[in-house]
Parts: C-alpha cells; sequence; structure tokens
C-alpha cells in the first residue's frame, strides 16, 4: 500500500506579458486534472509551492486562488462529499517532495483521497534583467492511494546552513527618486536575488553528500536505483551530480530543453519527461531529488513494487 | 432543528481525529510566545491618520492598545523568541525537535521586508538550535499556525515524529501605518488594517502517551470568497497593504462555521456545551460576539466561555490563537482537564478548527511554574 502518481505535467510559459504565475499554476492543474482523467471536486488537498510571482500577494494562499480557478469544490459539497482544503508551502526548489511528503502521509493515513501539489513561478523581477534566474513555469501532480503499490516508501530533507548566504532572496523597499507626486507611491518593493559564486558547486557537493546519507539510510546502493529523476536545479547540476554518484546516463531523467530552467517545477519537469519516455513505469525504484537555496537538498525514493 | 443532531454522513472538513490513521496520539506539549516591548494605543493610531476620519476604532473593536515593534526587531526575531519562549516552558531540547514549520504572513529579517529564500524556518532553527530539524515555510494566512498544527499531528499519529513546533513571528504593524496614510471613513476596506498588532507564537507538539491528545482537527478553504481579503506588497512604505471586504467576510464565515462547528464537535463525540474555552481568531471584539451568537443560535447550544483578548493586543493575524492560550494559561484560567477548541478563520477562506484537552501543559505556567 502506497502513495502513487497519478499524473504530472509542467509547462513553460509562452513568454507572453500577461503570463501570472497564477494562470501558469490554474493551466497545469487543469492540464493534469485532464490527463489523471479526474475531476477537481475530487482534490482533497491542494499545496502550492511556488514562489516567485508577479504581484508578491502576501494573503491569501495563492492555492485558494486556485482551487476558485480549478472549480474544486469552491463551498460546501454534496452531501457526503469532502471540501478542498489548499495552502502554500514555501521550501525553494525542494517543495514539491516537501509537499508530496505530506499528502503522502495524509494519503496514507486515509485522512485524503486524493492530493493535488501546483508550482509555479515568474520572473521575480521583471525590471531587473539581472534577477532573471528562471524560466517561468507551472507543474502540477495528482496523487492517490494504491493498495497495491509501495510507492513513495521514504523521504528526506537535509539542510546544509553553512552555505545558507549563497543564495538569498526578498523584497527590498526601495525610495523613488526626484519629486514625488501627489497620489503616486513614495517607492516600491523590488526583488533582490542574490547568487553568490560557487553556489552551483555547493550544490552538488550537498545534493551528493545527502543522497549518500539518504541511500545508506534505506539501506539501498545507487546500484539499485534504476531511475534517477533530479530536478534541474542549476545550468549542468544534472550531470556533475550523475558523475559524482557514478549514475549512467541511461538511468537519469532529464528535463526536455524548454523546460530546463525552472524552478519549483524543476521535480515535476523531470517526472513529467520519465513518465513521457516510459522510463518510470519500467523503474523498480526511482530517486526524485531537489536541490536550492539553504542549501536544502530534498530526496523521496518511489518504489513500483508491491507493498 | 439543532444542526449538532443531524447525522453527518461525511465530511465537508479535512479531518484528523483519534480514530483517523494513525497509531499514536498527538498533543500540545508546550506555548510560547514574544510580546515586543512597544505599544500603540488605538487613541494614538488614530490621531495619526492622513485624513480626519471619525472611526471610533477602540468603540467598534475593543482593541486599546496593540505591541509593536522597537529598532531591530522584526518577523525572525519575534518568532525565535517565541520560539525560545516555548522550549523555557517545554520538558524538550531544542535538539528533540524532528521538524520545524513557520508559518509567518510576514517574513521580515534583515534588509529585507519579506524574504523568501533561504526560508525563514531555516533561520529560527538555527537561532534556537534544532539543527536536526526538518524545516519548511508554510503560508496560510491567519490560520497558518494551526494549519502547522495539523500537519504535524499526522507525522506524530503515525510515528514519522515524535516532536515538532509551529513558529510564527508576525511584524504587521506596518500595514496599519500604511493603512492610516489612505482611511477617509468606515467603509474602507483597509479599515481591518488598523486592528492589526505584532506578536510571536510557537507551540510544540508531541507524541501523546497513550494514544490521547489532540481530539479532532479539520480544515477547508472556501474557495469561492478566495478574494475577500488580498494583501499585497505597498508603494506608500515598507510592508504591504491589505484590502478586506469584511462585512462580507463575516457574513460567509457566520453562515458556514456553524456546520463546520458541528461536524467537529460531532466527531468528538461531544457537545458545544462542552466545550470549556472557545478561542477564536482575534478580528474584533463586536465581530466575535455577532459571529458566536449566531452560530450559537443554529446549533442550539454554546462555549462555556468565548476568549476575547484583542484589548492589549489587537489581530495578531496567524498568532492569535496561540497568543490567547498563552495567556490564559499564564493566568491559570484554563485548569487541568478543561476542553479547548481553537477556531481559525482566514483569508481564503480558510476555517479550521481544533479541539483539545488541558492536560499537563497547564502545569508549566502561571505562579505554580
Amino acid at each position: 500500500m502506497g502513495t502513487r502518481i497519478d499524473a504530472a505535467c509542467a509547462q513553460a510559459g509562452n513568454g507572453g506579458r500577461k503570463t501570472t504565475a497564477r494562470r501558469l499554476a490554474d493551466a497545469a492543474a487543469t492540464n493534469c486534472l485532464a490527463l489523471a482523467g479526474s475531476n477537481p471536486r475530487d482534490v482533497d488537498m491542494l499545496i502550492n509551492v511556488g514562489v516567485y510571482r508577479e504581484d508578491n500577494m502576501g494573503e491569501p494562499a495563492l492555492a485558494a486562488l486556485i482551487q476558485e480557478d480549478i472549480g474544486a469544490n469552491l463551498g460546501q459539497p454534496p452531501t457526503g462529499g469532502t471540501g478542498t482544503f489548499s495552502f502554500d508551502l514555501l521550501n525553494g526548489a525542494c517543495g514539491v517532495i516537501t509537499a508530496l511528503q505530506i499528502e503522502s502521509g495524509l494519503l496514507g493515513s486515509g485522512v485524503i483521497r486524493r492530493g493535488a501539489v501546483v508550482a509555479s513561478d515568474v520572473q521575480p523581477d521583471l525590471q531587473n534583467p539581472r534577477a532573471r534566474f528562471l524560466r517561468p513555469a507551472g507543474g502540477a501532480m495528482l496523487l492517490s492511494w494504491d493498495d497495491r503499490l509501495a510507492g513513495f516508501t521514504d523521504f528526506q530533507t537535509e539542510t546544509f546552513p553553512e552555505y545558507a548566504d549563497l543564495f538569498t532572496s526578498g523584497l527590498v523597499w526601495r525610495e523613488r527618486q526626484g519629486i514625488r507626486l501627489p497620489r503616486r507611491g513614495t517607492g516600491n518593493h523590488q526583488m533582490v536575488v542574490a547568487i553568490k559564486p560557487g553556489y552551483q558547486d555547493r550544490l552538488v557537493d550537498c545534493s551528493e553528500e545527502a543522497t549518500r546519507h539518504f541511500l545508506r539510510r534505506v539501506g539501498l546502493g545507487m546500484e539499485d536505483i534504476d531511475l534517477l529523476v533530479p530536478a534541474p536545479s542549476a545550468p549542468g547540476f544534472v550531470d556533475s551530480l550523475r558523475e559524482r554518484l557514478g549514475v549512467p546516463g541511461d538511468r537519469v531523467a532529464y528535463t526536455p530543453e524548454d523546460l530546463e530552467g525552472t524552478y519549483t517545477t524543476g521535480p515535476i519537469a523531470a517526472l513529467q519527461a520519465a513518465i513521457k519516455s516510459g522510463r518510470l513505469g519500467e523503474a523498480r525504484n526511482t530517486l526524485l531529488l531537489a536541490a536550492g537555496a539553504g542549501i536544502t537538498v530534498a530526496l523521496a525514493l518511489y518504489r513500483q513494487t508491491p507493498p | 432543528m439543532a444542526e449538532t443532531q443531524k447525522k453527518q454522513p461525511g465530511h465537508w472538513l479535512t479531518l484528523q481525529s483519534a480514530g483517523t490513521g494513525g497509531t499514536w496520539g498527538c498533543r500540545i506539549e508546550s506555548v510560547g510566545v514574544k510580546l515586543p516591548a512597544g505599544r500603540l494605543t488605538t487613541r494614538e493610531l488614530m490621531s495619526r491618520t492622513s485624513h480626519h476620519t471619525r472611526i471610533q476604532l477602540e468603540r467598534l473593536t475593543g482593541i486599546h492598545e496593540r505591541h509593536v515593534v522597537g529598532p531591530g526587531e522584526n518577523s525572525f526575531t519575534l518568532a525565535a523568541g517565541a520560539a525560545r519562549d516555548c522550549l523555557s516552558h517545554s520538558q524538550h531540547q531544542a535538539s528533540d525537535i524532528d521538524m520545524l514549520i513557520s508559518t509567518s504572513i510576514t517574513r521580515s529579517k534583515g534588509p529585507s521586508s519579506q524574504s523568501f529564500e533561504p526560508p525563514l524556518s531555516l533561520h529560527v532553527k538555527q537561532a534556537i538550535g534544532a539543527t536536526q530539524a526538518v524545516n519548511f515555510d508554510l503560508s496560510n494566512a491567519c490560520a497558518g499556525m494551526l494549519t502547522g498544527v495539523f500537519i504535524l499531528q499526522d507525522l506524530v499519529a503515525r510515528g514519522e515524529i515524535n516532536c515538532g513546533m509551529v513558529v510564527s513571528g508576525e511584524y504587521i504593524s506596518h500595514l496599519s501605518w500604511n493603512a492610516a496614510r489612505q482611511i477617509r471613513s468606515l467603509f474602507s476596506k483597509q479599515l481591518a488594517s488598523l486592528t492589526l498588532g505584532d506578536a510571536g507564537a510557537a507551540v510544540i507538539v508531541e507524541r501523546a502517551p497513550g494514544g490521547s491528545g489532540i481530539d479532532v482537527i479539520g480544515f477547508t478553504t472556501l474557495a469561492e470568497h478566495s478574494r475577500l481579503c488580498l494583501a499585497f506588497p505597498s508603494s506608500l512604505g515598507p510592508g504591504a497593504q491589505m484590502y478586506t471586504k469584511s462585512r462580507t467576510l463575516h457574513k460567509v464565515a457566520i453562515e458556514d462555521m456553524a456546520p463546520l462547528v458541528a461536524e467537529t464537535i460531532g466527531e468528538a463525540g461531544i457537545d458545544l456545551a462542552d466545550i470549556d474555552y472557545l478561542i477564536p481568531h482575534q478580528t474584533s471584539a463586536r465581530a466575535i460576539r455577532a459571529g458566536t451568537k449566531a452560530f450559537v443560535e443554529r446549533l442550539g447550544t454554546s462555549p462555556k466561555h468565548v476568549v476575547v483578548n484583542l484589548e492589549e493586543y489587537g489581530n495578531t493575524s496567524s498568532t492569535t490563537l496561540f497568543v490567547a492560550l498563552h495567556k490564559y494559561l499564564e493566568e491559570q484560567k484554563i485548569r487541568k482537564g478543561d476542553r479547548v477548541m481553537l477556531l481559525a478563520l482566514a483569508s481564503g477562506i480558510e476555517i479550521g478548527i481544533a479541539i483539545f484537552t488541558i492536560d499537563s501543559l497547564v502545569d508549566s505556567y502561571g505562579h505554580t511554574h
């Protein structure tokens, strides 16, 4: 008995001016539901893990807006039905795997019957070209419980706070310069993203270390992993990690070029590639990996074996 | 007919109770609070609005004053302070915490008025020495802390963790200052921003011996009303601005709260009259009284006490429930064996309800501590 992946869908933004994190998430969630042949009202829990939005809205959770947009139990469900519980989870590039861990547990407890994880990001500061470090994209996954499958069996999140200052981001208030006009704001909040030299190298170091810790804990060797599904956390990250771990290229799910550079959507993009190629279906042991600011490395073991 | 007597064929709420899934009970082991020393009276705030509003805010809301941060204080310092206070009331060391969830709406730290990465939870766990804890942030408006408890409850119940902390630090009074520059009348959508105060709160939940603990905890999101309260970064000054359709929000909450409360007490196998202390989200005294009256009329019974602590703190957003619980524990109003209902109401609209019985938690508070 375990949590199974019903569908995964990721898509890049089309680069249009009207691309928003909400629209990207809505589209991904809608397509994912269609792919799984599911009705939005079947979603008991919706966790949004996107980080960078055009408006940086503080509340409500973007997940509530996505729930409304896709039409998942907007009010009281029909007699006997369950509503949808939505919230945002923020763990940078590792958010998808953290959300998978939470929903997998709740599916196992029978608290929910179907869970959705949604991610999306847009460029955090459209005015500042130097802040453009990601590809706008949205992704969604659907999960359910399967009595015949081991599913997600183990999760691990490891942080390396000694590298916390290598990647930082936040809104900083800037006073408007020059003449102040009545009825105009006195300034604005700018997203400042600071990526220091060495971040990408440390990302690989930490990912290798965390992977070895994880495999030791679950009693597996790298040779037992049929498929490695790494999120494309940084340019060249996947190949560097693959070499460090000694994994042959044919056991790695590479994200297609049009989804390279996606951020919180990264793990879903990699998973979608694995599903489309048919390799996820063939793999007994699949290892999902994401790494990002913190430095945080999140891992999940997905086993398509009998429980 | 009172709705408590109706048979609930299914759950509207996403619900966890002693009967669901896990092997273990999950209990609230300690609560901590960090209140900044600075205070701002409602009279002083209203004297500094840009326009002459004629709003009698204190009479409307019951808020006399609120705590506000001073130099060097922000969301992070409030969260870390609350986490330390929580540990001071706990049997646990920081090294016992397996998971730490930060649920602040505001995430100011250092030069950032809103930090995004790394998550604030990483900084809090490092500050208190919970270095081995898995950490992440969660954002669910004013229901954030109870959402964190909901997540930890499942992890504890299944035995995945033994002990977890939910923490929030809300430096949110900047919304009041931004609103004060624009508000002209009682009908302003920024009126609710004038009720806000700063506070940090933290709660430790742990595996309960003997399977006791939180009786029921449930949540749902009424997404058709998701746009009734929106907050965005401001262009008037550092921080945010919040726009709330308060009357509609209040009406919807009253309408939907009664069946959800009925469902929760039904799951717990009790009556509303068995609740010794109902601690609702603290918005305004008038709204709490009207809301409670409405659903008490529909349910046919009432809790013994409804907690309102707005006079001294105002609305401290995601921390209100645990600031109120902490105050009542310290003042020894809540006693061992009392049954408490926490009622979260937040933008989304999020409604969360938890029922638990006070146990040895009280031993660490008040003059006996």
